[in-house]
C-alpha cells in the first residue's frame, strides 16, 4: 500500500512512538495510520472503515485514544503515541492483553489492537470501572465476529487482576516491612 | 493523490489568515474528525492543510467578566463535556458534547470544527443556537461577531466568508439559571442524530415556566427554533397541549431529509416527541435541582 505514501512534500516530525523517540518525515496530508504501518511497520493498529467509525486503527496520543486514521501524522510533532505493539514488556503481553487472551474475546482478531488500546487508557484512568463504564469506553469499536461479551468480561477481569496484583504487591511490601521491623 | 498536499503549523492568527488568503484550496485542520475523514474517502484534497493546534487560546474554556464563558474553537469535545464552569443554559454545551460520537472522537474532535462544517444532524450547532451562543471569527477584513441563528445559513453552509475561521463561541450568562436538557435519537450509538432537541428551562416557585429555549436539530438544512412558540409556553404550567403545540410549531418549521438515518416523514413524526421529552426532562432537571438546593428534597410539579 505505498501508494499511500505521498513522497513529495515531505514535513519532519520528531514522534515518540511505544517509547521510542524517532526522526521521521511524513507527507502533509498523511494519516497517523498510515505513518505507523507503512513507514514504521507497525501493523497492529487496523485500517477498517478509514473513516472513524471502527476503532479498528484506535492508539493513544498523549495517553488518550484517537482515531489514527483521522490524526493527521504532522500533528503528532513533539507528543507520544502508543500502539499495542508497545504494550509487550519483552515477550510478555500487558494485564488486559493477556485477559483478552484468557478470556477467548479474541476471535478474528482484527478489532482487538484498537479495542485493546481504548480498553487501557480506560484502565489507567479508572483502575476498577464497571461494565457500564466499559462499555461506555468500548463504544465505537466494531467486532464483526460480535465477541463483545467476552471483551467486556475481560476487560472487568483484567481490572480485577491488576487490583489483585496491587494488593498482592502491598501485602508483600507489608511483608517485607513486618520482615525488616522484626529484624535485630 | 494529484498533487502533494502540504501542511503548516502557524503560531499566530494573522499567519493563518494570510496562508488561507494566499491559497484559495488551502484548509484550516482542527480536530481532523471530519476533514480528515472526507479526504480518506476521496471527497476532498486540499493543496495545504493550516493545522490550528499551536494558536495560543485556541482551546481553552474561559469565564468573561460579565458571566459569559468563552469556549475556544480548538476546545475538544471531551473537554467542553467535563468543563463544571457553565452556569444554567450554558450548560447544554456540555450535555450536547457529551453525546458527540465515542470517546476517541471526543478527544479529537472540536467544536469549531464542528460548526464549522455546519452539519444540522451534529449535535453543537443545535446546542449554541439553544443557547443564543455568539461565534467568534477572524478574518482578513478583522475580527467580528454572529449569532448562532445568523451563523448557519444553509446546509453544511455558515456565515462564514472566504478566509474566514472561527476563533470561539461565546455563550451568554443566562439570569434564569436554566436547566438543561440534551434529547438525542438515534439508532446507533454515537451516530449523528436522526432528530435532536435541546432545551434550557426554568420554572417559577408555582410551576409555571419562566424560560424556555428549545432548537431541534436534523430536521432541517439548519438547526430551527420557534421563538414565538416557545414565549407562548411562559407563565403556564408545562402541559401536555402546550408541549404539543411547540412541537407542532417546531415540525412546521422543519423541511427534513430522506437518508440512512430515516425518511423525512418519520423525522416530522418523530421531533415532537424529541422536543417534548427534552423539555420535561429538562424542566424534570430544575425541579430536582431546586429540590436539592432548598433542601426540601425533590418536589412535586414542574409537568402536569
Amino acid at each position: 500500500m505505498t501508494a499511500e505514501l505521498d513522497e513529495d512534500a515531505l514535513v519532519p516530525l520528531r514522534v515518540t512512538v511505544n517509547g521510542r523517540a524517532q526522526a521521521l518525515a511524513c507527507g502533509g496530508g498523511e494519516t497517523l495510520l498510515t505513518l505507523l504501518r507503512e513507514r514504521l511497520g507497525l501493523t497492529g493498529a487496523k485500517r477498517g472503515c478509514n473513516q472513524g467509525l471502527c476503532g479498528a486503527c484506535t492508539v493513544l496520543l498523549d495517553g488518550q485514544p484517537v482515531r489514527a486514521c483521522l490524526t493527521v501524522a504532522a500533528t503528532c510533532a513533539d507528543r507520544r503515541v502508543e500502539t499495542a505493539e508497545g504494550l509487550l514488556r519483552g515477550a510478555r503481553l500487558s494485564p488486559v492483553q493477556q485477559a483478552l487472551v484468557d478470556g477467548g474475546a479474541v476471535q478474528c482478531g482484527f478489532c482487538t489492537p484498537g479495542m485493546t488500546m481504548a480498553l487501557t487508557a480506560l484502565l489507567r484512568a479508572e483502575p476498577r470501572p464497571d461494565a457500564a463504564r466499559v462499555r461506555e469506553a468500548l463504544s465505537g469499536h466494531l467486532c464483526r465476529c460480535t465477541g463483545y461479551v467476552k471483551i467486556v468480561e475481560a476487560a472487568l477481569a483484567a481490572a480485577e487482576a491488576q487490583a489483585q496484583k496491587g494488593a498482592d504487591g502491598a501485602a508483600a511490601g507489608d511483608a517485607d516491612a513486618r520482615a525488616e521491623g522484626a529484624a535485630p | 493523490m494529484d498533487h502533494a498536499m502540504r501542511f503548516a503549523e502557524p503560531d499566530s492568527i494573522e499567519e493563518v489568515l494570510s496562508l488561507l488568503a494566499a491559497d484559495p484550496e488551502a484548509r484550516c485542520l482542527a480536530g481532523g474528525a471530519t476533514l480528515v475523514a472526507m479526504m480518506n474517502a476521496g471527497l476532498t484534497a486540499p493543496s495545504l492543510l493550516v493545522s490550528l493546534r499551536k494558536l495560543p487560546g485556541l482551546a481553552s474554556i474561559d469565564p468573561q467578566a460579565d458571566g459569559a464563558v468563552r469556549v475556544g474553537a480548538m476546545a475538544r469535545h471531551a473537554t467542553v463535556a467535563a468543563h463544571d464552569g457553565f452556569a444554567g443554559a450554558q450548560a447544554i454545551l456540555a450535555a450536547a458534547a457529551r453525546r458527540i460520537g465515542h470517546p476517541a472522537i471526543r478527544t479529537m474532535g472540536t467544536i469549531g470544527g464542528s460548526i464549522s462544517h455546519a452539519d444540522p444532524s451534529a449535535d453543537y450547532p443545535t446546542a449554541i443556537t439553544a443557547a443564543d451562543a455568539v461565534v467568534e471569527i477572524a478574518g482578513p477584513e478583522g475580527a467580528r461577531a454572529v449569532p448562532a441563528d445568523e451563523f448557519f445559513v444553509d446546509w453544511l453552509e455558515t456565515a462564514l466568508a472566504p478566509g474566514e475561521i472561527v476563533t470561539g463561541v461565546v455563550v451568554p450568562p443566562d439570569a434564569t439559571d436554566a436547566a438543561v436538557h440534551y434529547e438525542k435519537f438515534t439508532r446507533a450509538d454515537g451516530d449523528f442524530a436522526t432528530v435532536a432537541a435541546a432545551a434550557c428551562v426554568a420554572l417559577a416557585e408555582d410551576g409555571a415556566v419562566a424560560a424556555l429555549r428549545v432548537a431541534a436539530g436534523g430536521v432541517a438544512p439548519t438547526p430551527i427554533r420557534r421563538r414565538e412558540a416557545e414565549a407562548a409556553l411562559i407563565g403556564r404550567p408545562l402541559t401536555e397541549d402546550g408541549l404539543a403545540a411547540l412541537g407542532a410549531a417546531l415540525a412546521d418549521l422543519s423541511d427534513p431529509i430522506d437518508d440512512m438515518r430515516g425518511s423525512a416523514d418519520y423525522r416530522r413524526r418523530l421531533l415532537p416527541r424529541i422536543v417534548g421529552r427534552a423539555v420535561r426532562r429538562a424542566a424534570a432537571a430544575f425541579t430536582a435541582r431546586s429540590g436539592a438546593r432548598s433542601g426540601t428534597g425533590p418536589q412535586a410539579g414542574g409537568v402536569a
